[in-house]
C-alpha cells in the first residue's frame, strides 16, 4: 500500500510540474518571443488611443522587469484571468473560451466513445481471427482512413452527404438562431449536426485502437493462462471474453489518454470545417486574428485538461494492473 | 516456413560490442551489406512495405521529374505550352471545370490544377522529410543524453519531454506558427513541426539507452578505459539507431499530414509563391470549391496526401515487423 502512495505521489508531482511548465512556456511564448502584447495589438490597430495603451501597459505590468511581469501573470492565471478578449471586446478571454468547451466536449466525448467501442471491436475479431481476409482488410482499411487528413475527410463527408445527398446539414452545431434546450427537438438538432463531425473524427482514428487492441490480445493469447483455461474445457468464446480481453484491455487505457492529444488535434480541424463552434474553432480563428488573450486561455484550458486526463489514466493504471503497484 | 532460418542467420551476423576495439572497415561494410540484404530479403516477402514503397517512388518520381512531366502532358495533351504552377492560364473566368486543355480545370487564382498537383508533390515531400529529419535528431539527442546521464539532469529533460508529449501537437503547432515572428514559409513549418514532434522519439531513445548501459559489452568497454562520448557514439548509437529509423518512418507521414493542415488553416506557405497540397485545400476551401461543383480540386490534392502518407504508413508498417522480433515471430 506504501508503494502505491508513493507511486501516485509522484504522478501527481509529475503533473504538476508538466502543468508549471505549460505556464512558463504560456508566458515566453506570447511575451518574449514576438516582443510584449502591445507590439501584438499596435501593429494591428494603429489608430490605437494612447490612453488605451497605457491601460494595456498597466494590466501587464510591461514597464515592469520580467520576473515581476511573471509574478502578475502566474497570480492572474491562478484566477483564470488572462484577460479580455480583441475581438469580442468586454469578454473575459477565459469566460469566452469555457463557453466553447461545452461544444468541443460534445463532439469529442462522442467521437471519443465510438472510436474505442468500433476499434476495440475490430482489434479483438481481428486478434482471434489472426491472417483471415478479415484482419488484413480491416487493417488496410483503417490505415486508409488513418493516413488522411482530417479536414479533408470531413470536406469528403461534406460533399457527399451535405451537397450531394442532402441528408444532414454541414455548418455549426444547432440550426441557426436555435439555442441549447432540453427538449426532444433541440436534441434531434444537435444530433443531426453532430453526425458528420463526430463521423470524420471517429473513422480516421478507429486504427490506433484497433492495431494496438489486436496486438494486446494476441501477446495475451500465447500467456500460459489461457492455456490452462483451454484445458479446463472452456469453449473458444468464454476464454476469448472471461479471460483474454479483460487482460488485453490494460494498454487501452493508456492509449486513451494519449490519444486524447490527437483527438483534441483532430476536433480543432473538424470544427473548422464545419464551422462546429466549439473550442478549436475559437482558437484558430483567435490564431488568424491575433486575438492573444483567447489563444493564451484556450492553450492554458486545454493543456490542463489533457494533462488532467493523462493523469487520471496512470491512476487508473496503478489500480488495474497489478504489477505497477509490485514494480 | 523459412523464416526461423533467416532469423538464426541475422542473430549470428549482428555485430556486438567488441570490447570498443575498432574493426577494419571493409570487414564493417561487408557486415552491413549483408545486414542490409537480408533485411531486404524479410521486406520483400511484406505486401504492405512493397505497395508503400511502390507508391512513394511514384511520388518521388513525380517531384523529382515535374517540369518534364508536365512538358510530357502538355505534348500529349497538346497544350499551347507546358504551364507553370504560378502562371494565370485562363482569360475570363478564374474558375474553370476540366477540359481538354486543363484536365483538372483551373483554380480560384486561374492556375492550371494538374500542374499545381504535380509541383506540389515537392514541397509536401520536402518538408515531411526536413521535418522529420529536424524531429528525429532533436529527439535522440535529447533522449541519449536523458538515458546516458540518469539523475536529475534526466529529470528535468523528461519533464520538458511530458510537456511536448501530452499536449497536443495541433495545439502546440497552431500557437506556435501564431506567435514566431516572420511571415509564413516553408522554414516556419520545417521548425514548427520539428520542434512540437521530437518527445515521443526522446522516450523510445532513453528506454533503449537505459536498457543497453546494463549490457555487458558497455561495461566491458568502460572497464577497458573507453570514454563517455566513446561509447555512446561506438556503442549506444549504433544499437539506438535502427529503432529511430523504423519510427522516423512513422514521423515523416505524421509530418506530411500536420504541413497539410497547417496550410489548410492557412499558416503555411502562401498559395502564390510556394505550391503545397495543403495550400491547393486552403484555397479551394476560400473559392467555395464545393459550391462550384469543382470536385477534382479537392479530389486529387487530398488523394496524393492520402497515397503519399499511406504509402509511409505501409513502410513504417513493414520496417517495424522487421525489426520488432517479438512482432516477427508471430
Amino acid at each position: 500500500m506504501r508503494n502505491v502512495r508513493r507511486i501516485l505521489t509522484r504522478k501527481v508531482l509529475n503533473s504538476l510540474v508538466t502543468i508549471l511548465l505549460v505556464l512558463i512556456l504560456n508566458f515566453f511564448l506570447f511575451r518574449v518571443m514576438p516582443g510584449n502584447p502591445l507590439q501584438f495589438i499596435v501593429p494591428q490597430n494603429p489608430e490605437i488611443p494612447e490612453e488605451y495603451k497605457e491601460k494595456i501597459i498597466d494590466k501587464y505590468g510591461l514597464d515592469e522587469p520580467l520576473y515581476i511581469q511573471f509574478f502578475t501573470y502566474m497570480s492572474r492565471t491562478i484566477q483564470f484571468d488572462f484577460g479580455d478578449s480583441f475581438i469580442y471586446s468586454g469578454t473575459p478571454a477565459m469566460d469566452y473560451v469555457m463557453s466553447k468547451m461545452v461544444w468541443t466536449l460534445i463532439l469529442t466525448g462522442t467521437s471519443s466513445i465510438f472510436m474505442i467501442v468500433i476499434g476495440m471491436f475490430i482489434g479483438i475479431i481481428s486478434a482471434w481471427k489472426r491472417g483471415s481476409w478479415f484482419d488484413t482488410g480491416s487493417l488496410s482499411f483503417s490505415l486508409f482512413f488513418y493516413a488522411m487528413p482530417t479536414f479533408w475527410f470531413a470536406m469528403m463527408l461534406i460533399v457527399v452527404f451535405s451537397t450531394g445527398l442532402q441528408w444532414l446539414p454541414s455548418d455549426s452545431a444547432l440550426t441557426y438562431g436555435e439555442q441549447l434546450e432540453l427538449t426532444w427537438s433541440c436534441f434531434v438538432d444537435l444530433v443531426r449536426h453532430l453526425i458528420l463531425p463526430a463521423a470524420s473524427l471517429t473513422i480516421g482514428s478507429i486504427a490506433a485502437f484497433s492495431i494496438i487492441m489486436r496486438g494486446s490480445l494476441i501477446d495475451v493469447m500465447t500467456e500460459e493462462y489461457i492455456t490452462t483455461a483451454r484445458a479446463k474445457g472452456l469453449s473458444e468464446g468464454r476464454v476469448l471474453k472471461d479471460h483474454a480481453v479483460p487482460n488485453a484491455m490494460l494498454p487501452m487505457v493508456a492509449l486513451i489518454a494519449i490519444d486524447l492529444a490527437f483527438v483534441v488535434g483532430g476536433a480543432f480541424q473538424t470544427e473548422v470545417v464545419f464551422n462546429y463552434p466549439g473550442i478549436g474553432y475559437a482558437t484558430i480563428e483567435a490564431t488568424l486574428k491575433q486575438d492573444y488573450p483567447i489563444l493564451q486561455a484556450a492553450f492554458f484550458l486545454i493543456a490542463v485538461v489533457v494533462i488532467a486526463a493523462n493523469l487520471v489514466a496512470d491512476i487508473l493504471m496503478v489500480y488495474l494492473d497489478p504489477r505497477v503497484k509490485m514494480g | 516456413m523459412g523464416r526461423a532460418s533467416i532469423e538464426s542467420k541475422e542473430q549470428e551476423s549482428v555485430p556486438l560490442g567488441r570490447f570498443g576495439m575498432s574493426e577494419p572497415t571493409i570487414e564493417k561494410i561487408r557486415l552491413y551489406k549483408k545486414k542490409a540484404s537480408q533485411t531486404w530479403r524479410l521486406y520483400r516477402k511484406n505486401w504492405m512495405g512493397m505497395l508503400g514503397l511502390v507508391i512513394l517512388i511514384f511520388f518521388v518520381a513525380m517531384a523529382v521529374f515535374a517540369p518534364q512531366i508536365v512538358w510530357m502532358l502538355s505534348v500529349v495533351g497538346g497544350w499551347d505550352h507546358a504551364y507553370d504552377p504560378f502562371e494565370r492560364v485562363t482569360t475570363t473566368r478564374l474558375v474553370t471545370p476540366p477540359s481538354p486543355e486543363h484536365w483538372l480545370g483551373t483554380d480560384i487564382r486561374g492556375y492550371d490544377i494538374l500542374t499545381r498537383v504535380i509541383y506540389g508533390s515537392r514541397v509536401s515531400l520536402e518538408i515531411g522529410l526536413v521535418a522529420t529529419l529536424v524531429s528525429m535528431g532533436l529527439g535522440t539527442v535529447v533522449g541519449l543524453l536523458s538515458g546516458f546521464w540518469a539523475g536529475w539532469r534526466d529529470e528535468v529533460l523528461m519533464r520538458i519531454t511530458d510537456v511536448f508529449l501530452v499536449l497536443p501537437w495541433l495545439v502546440l503547432m497552431i500557437v506556435l506558427a501564431a506567435v514566431l515572428p516572420g511571415g509564413p514559409s516553408i522554414g516556419k513549418v520545417i521548425f514548427v513541426i520539428g520542434i512540437t514532434g521530437w518527445s515521443s522519439t526522446a522516450r523510445i531513445v532513453r528506454a533503449q539507452v537505459f536498457s543497453l548501459k546494463e549490457r555487458a559489452f558497455i561495461e566491458r568497454a568502460r572497464a577497458i578505459g573507453a570514454t563517455d562520448y566513446y561509447i555512446v557514439r561506438k556503442h549506444i548509437f549504433p544499437n539506438v539507431f535502427p529503432l529511430v529509423f523504423a519510427n522516423s518512418i512513422l514521423t515523416v507521414a505524421l509530418s506530411i499530414l500536420s504541413e497539410s493542415t497547417l496550410s489548410y488553416i492557412g499558416l503555411g506557405p502562401m498559395p502564390n509563391q510556394v505550391v503545397t497540397w495543403g495550400n491547393m485545400l486552403q484555397d479551394a476551401d476560400d473559392g467555395k470549391a464545393i459550391l462550384n461543383g469543382l470536385y477534382t480540386w479537392i479530389l486529387v490534392p487530398g488523394m496524393c496526401i492520402v497515397f503519399l502518407v499511406l504509402a509511409f504508413t505501409f513502410i513504417g508498417y513493414a520496417m517495424d515487423e522487421i525489426y520488432n522480433p517479438k512482432l516477427r515471430k508471430r
